[in-house]
């Protein structure tokens, strides 16, 4: 009986992390040919050692740009990425528990704008953005990339933590009243807390999503100086000659790795969580 | 106390926004009290800068390109600026330069300098985007005495000339020696369209080598001009196609369509399989079997070094016009491409002085080493050919003995809305390959749907 | 007079408001002005380049003659239905899997969402089609499997699609980490309670978590739903819509039209369209919420 479980569980244990290197097989490819040399990647694609491991591919990739070296690429994107990111995390909390534990006017369509902002393409608005941005002053500068998140207008995190909240329950918003506890008080000793989970999902979604953000990046940086890791990313491609795939694998590989960490580093609260178990009803 | 956490955020939330909105308010205020009341436009960072140091003129430059091109043109850009104090510059290269450019442009707030391209030259000029260069050559400011009219010609718009090319082109058939050798095939230059074909059944019996067309290298829009010139005529008119009847087109769809019927086109499925325009993925260079490769590709002279490096150790690139029934007449110098200046410009006349530097400045393309294209003075092309690969040397001897001496001026730049015809004429060119469509009936397609493109406003 | 003031700020409404105050600005300031002004576009001639003119309904008439309109409206709508439910199963069935907090599943949780941060990359796409091509990985095992396989699965116009459906369910990570943390709200008593039923792992999935986490699932269908019709990246970085447009999506379609052909007026005309299509699967999805999605907290 014992040992049958035991076969199970190696069973288990085997055909997961083999499919989960299947699952990674594309992130450990493009780490590997970043060590191959760089008029070699596409040639041997098909192989994922490298013949001959060489580290020119991340010197040539780290001196960057016309004398401005990847790390100050990096540096941007740290900047941007985490000031969106904590911006959005604090207004889309605040308002997710607006819209989810307060009855007022016009919170249905709150609810209905907040969808709607999720569905209208980036495509479309780029160019009354940039328009508006620009009649704004803010062309040039990272306001753009940074400032209206902080205004919680990614319904995608309002939406996600107002389901959350959603799963709170409502007893102890009602406890916390009789106790004489504002809304606020509720939002900032109970609820927040409680979406310790969501606002990891959040922060780790928005922190990856602001640092990819080249789109943005693309239409409102001018100065190579102060490009993000994504945008100079795409300048070791030239779509009418021919790209330099070393350099831009190596330093794609190192761009991913804040990503990773962060992941690593915040997926435990994620499922441990303060979880509810403290407060079953 | 909570209120007041609250209260907090709101205001830093909203003081966020009313610094924007203040910086506003102090930018039109520094626009209007500065010069230039033609130029009603907000450019933050030309106005930061120049509230930076006292009378410093900082241009913009915009170009596309990659890390080479980047540190020479930034090095340029850095060795003017230490000859002209006064002046520095704010140097941008930028992925998905086209789309850039036109948010840009909408914003009114194009660089002082911008790289431009044949195929957009007409729309940039016609909207009024670009700065007329006419009266900066008539005076001087930018010497045009060692450049050929045909070249000079080439940035003309109209009554205008909005563009100064920075490098010579031509169409060019990039070949693998090393293979035909090998098979013993001989290939001259100016084949015409039925021997080029006669090649292509050759290397596939003796090879199995296949061939890749123009649809292959994104080069159709300049291969079916090419057909056409043969004939003396042009693609495009007024508001329509120059050809009067589909029968003009027939050929062009035909050598695709004999291509895939008698087996020696590569199959189209491999376009979706690679990055089409790449050199490193062109089945010229690349692929697993001589079924996946091609003996040719149809591309431009500044594309052979590319192109050499990419291809295997030991495997020798090289070039010959593109067929057609009548090379001589059919061949052309392209301009690889322009620098042009936008009216959105404060400092039109610097930036002509820039660009005189680079057309004329010896020291300049010395650095630049013809990477845009063989420079377009004659003065200036003879004198960096020392410092040049061998590579290099081949491309400017390609122009300069085998293109320059039998060719004939190239066709005006296409019309603003042919963009939409590009397409269509490469979905077409699809269908053919898989078989969907005859050439006749592509020809006929390309007639019709094209010139209703052509006739939009 | 003290306690009014106080009752006014305590009174729901007020708080609801002040609470939602940053997107009601955020919304104003930097979408609802965007917004407008594509709206206007979408009636006008403008190509970038030259200003705006008013055109009514031009834009919409050409539509409906656009052949690519609807070939890629087919295709879009094909594309989401069909992979957002496999990307939801999918997630689900690997957030169950490791929901134990173990080291194991630590790492196998990282292994498994690690595919959705390359997304769009330029890896991404040359290895997709170096998997895909005739000569690639994919026909290779086949035939290491003995199916003596030459299919070029990007470059027929009937698997190609298949092949940008399946990259979308790869990237399933995103929907599977709300899937966890939504997992990691159910109450453990509930499990204990039905476990001194006599309840069997089974029967708990389908009387506990699965209606537990319907919300969930509501969510991230609404979600994906969306992301699905509004898809832009795979077919931009990988087919371009190739072969003979059998993966053009809408979004791409519409990319180049405004900026490729800089027919932007016709490009916002056939954003809203998408808008308006986007808004009402949303609506009818929620109009069946009722239905099945649990409602009440735990």
């Amino acid at each position: 009986m014992k040992k049958k479980t035991k076969i199970k569980k190696t069973a288990y244990h085997i055909f997961v992390s083999v499919f989960g290197i299947i699952m990674i097989y594309p992130l450990l490819w493009m780490v590997m040919s970043s060590f191959k040399e760089s008029n070699t990647i596409f040639i041997t694609a098909g192989s994922l050692i490298p013949e001959k491991f060489v580290l020119d591919n991340y010197i040539n990739g780290w001196s960057g740009f016309a004398k401005i070296s990847f790390g100050t690429f990096f540096k941007n994107s740290a900047f941007i990425s985490v000031t969106a990111t904590i911006g959005t995390i604090i207004s889309s909390s605040l308002v997710a528990f607006g819209l989810a534990r307060c009855r007022f006017k016009g919170r249905k369509l709150l609810f209905g704008a907040m969808l709607l902002s999720m569905m209208v393409p980036a495509q479309v608005l780029m160019i009354p953005q940039y328009i508006w941005y620009q009649k704004l002053g803010w062309v040039g500068s990272y306001l753009p990339l940074i400032v209206p998140y902080c205004f919680a207008i990614q319904g995608f995190f309002v939406y996600l933590m107002v389901n959350f909240i959603d799963s709170i329950p409502r007893e102890l918003d009602e406890a916390a009243k009789i106790d004489g506890c504002s809304y606020f008080g509720i939002y900032y000793r109970i609820a927040l807390p409680l979406m310790v989970p969501a606002m990891v999902t959040a922060g780790i979604f928005s922190f990856m999503w602001r640092w990819e953000d080249f789109l943005s990046a693309l239409l409102y940086v001018n100065e190579a100086q102060k490009y993000p890791a994504c945008l100079a990313l795409k300048l070791f491609s030239d779509p009418g000659s021919s790209s330099d795939y070393g350099a831009m694998f190596a330093m794609a590989t190192l761009s991913i790795i804040p990503i990773i960490l962060i992941f690593i580093f915040f997926q435990k609260y994620l499922v441990e969580g303060i979880s509810t178990s403290g407060l079953k009803g | 106390m909570k209120r007041k956490a609250l209260a907090l955020v709101l205001t830093a939330a909203i003081t966020g926004s009313l610094l924007g909105g203040c910086s506003t308010a102090e930018e039109q205020t520094r626009t209007t009290d500065t010069e230039d009341t033609a130029a009603v436009k907000t450019d933050l960072q030309k106005e930061v800068v120049k509230s930076g140091s006292s009378d410093d003129i900082k241009l913009s430059v915009f170009w596309w390109g990659r890390q080479l091109r980047n540190e020479k043109t930034q090095q340029i850009l850095d060795m003017y600026a230490a000859e002209h104090p006064g002046i520095t510059f704010d140097g941008q290269f930028s992925a998905d330069y086209w789309t850039r450019l036109a948010t840009l442009s909408a914003g009114h707030t194009m660089p002082d300098v911008v790289q431009m391209d044949y195929t957009y030259i007409s729309q940039y000029a016609e909207k009024g985007l670009l700065t007329d260069l006419t009266p900066y050559i008539e005076d001087g400011t930018i010497d045009v005495s060692n450049v050929s009219e045909d070249i000079l010609e080439t940035g003309r718009v109209g009554d205008g000339i909005y563009a100064i090319c920075n490098g010579i082109n031509a169409p060019a058939l990039l070949y693998n020696k090393t293979l035909l050798d090998e098979a013993g095939i001989q290939i001259h230059d100016y084949m015409t369209l039925e021997e080029f074909k006669d090649v292509c059944r050759e290397v596939y019996e003796k090879t199995g080598y296949k061939t890749s067309l123009s649809y292959g290298s994104n080069t159709n829009g300049d291969f079916l001009p090419y057909l056409l010139r043969a004939q003396g005529k042009l693609l495009y008119g007024d508001g329509k196609f120059a050809v009067d009847s589909a029968d003009d087109f027939v050929q062009f769809f035909s050598v695709f369509e004999d291509g895939i019927k008698e087996g020696w086109h590569v199959d189209p499925s491999l376009y979706v399989e690679r990055t089409r325009g790449q050199a490193e993925q062109d089945c010229l260079v690349y692929g697993s079997s001589p079924e996946t490769m091609s003996w040719c590709g149809f591309y431009h002279s500044n594309q052979l070094v590319a192109m050499q490096n990419s291809a295997p150790e030991g495997t020798d690139i090289a070039m010959t016009t593109f067929p057609s029934d009548n090379p001589e007449i059919s061949n052309y110098l392209k301009p690889s491409q322009f620098f042009s200046i936008s009216t959105d410009s404060k400092y039109p006349d610097e930036a002509a002085a820039l660009i005189d530097y680079i057309t004329n400045s010896e020291e300049c393309n010395n650095v630049l080493l013809g990477e845009r294209g063989v420079p377009i003075s004659s003065v200036i092309s003879e004198a960096i050919s020392v410092n040049q690969s061998p590579d290099e040397q081949e491309v400017v001897h390609y122009i300069n003995d085998v293109v320059t001496p039998k060719s004939t001026k190239i066709n005006p730049p296409a019309p603003g809305n042919a963009s939409e015809v590009f397409s269509l004429i490469d979905s077409l060119t699809e269908k053919v390959l898989y078989g969907e469509l005859t050439a006749e009936e592509a020809a006929a397609l390309l007639f019709e749907q094209g010139n209703e493109y052509l006739a939009k406003e | 007079m003290k306690k009014r003031h106080r009752i006014s700020i305590y009174k729901e409404s007020t708080a609801g408001i002040i609470f939602c105050l940053p997107f009601i600005i955020g919304f104003l300031l930097f979408l609802v002005i965007p917004m407008g002004i594509s709206l206007y576009y979408a009636f006008c001639d403008y190509g970038i380049l030259s200003p705006a003119v008013f055109s009514g309904l031009k834009n919409f008439k050409i539509m409906m003659a656009d052949e690519l309109f609807w070939k890629s409206l087919q295709i879009t709508i094909f594309y989401a239905v069909v992979s957002v439910p496999l990307k939801l199963a999918f997630a689900l069935l690997v957030a169950i899997l490791f929901q134990k907090t173990s080291k194991a599943t630590g790492l196998y949780r990282a292994l498994y969402y690690l595919p959705s941060i390359i997304g769009g990359s330029v890896a991404v796409s040359i290895l997709w089609k170096r998997m895909f091509a005739t000569d690639g990985m994919v026909n290779q095992i086949l035939h290491g499997l003995g199916i003596e396989a030459s299919i070029p699965w990007l470059g027929n116009k009937n698997t190609a699609i298949w092949t940008l459906i399946l990259l979308t369910v790869w990237q399933f990570g995103s929907s599977m980490l709300i899937f966890l943390s939504s997992l990691k709200q159910i109450p453990r008593t509930f499990y204990e309670a039905s476990t001194v039923d006599g309840a069997g792992r089974w029967k708990q999935f389908t009387s506990i978590t699965l209606p537990l986490l319907t919300p969930t699932i509501f969510f991230n269908l609404v979600m994906q739903m969306i992301n699905g019709l509004l898809a832009f990246t795979q077919c931009f970085i990988i087919t371009q819509g190739q072969p003979l447009n059998s993966t053009l999506f809408y979004m791409v379609h519409m990319y180049n039209q405004s900026f490729v052909h800089y027919n932007t007026g016709y490009g916002a005309a056939l954003a809203w369209v998408m808008i308006l299509i986007v808004g009402t699967v949303t609506a009818v999805l929620f109009a069946t919420k009722k239905r099945w999605v649990y409602d009440g907290g735990f």
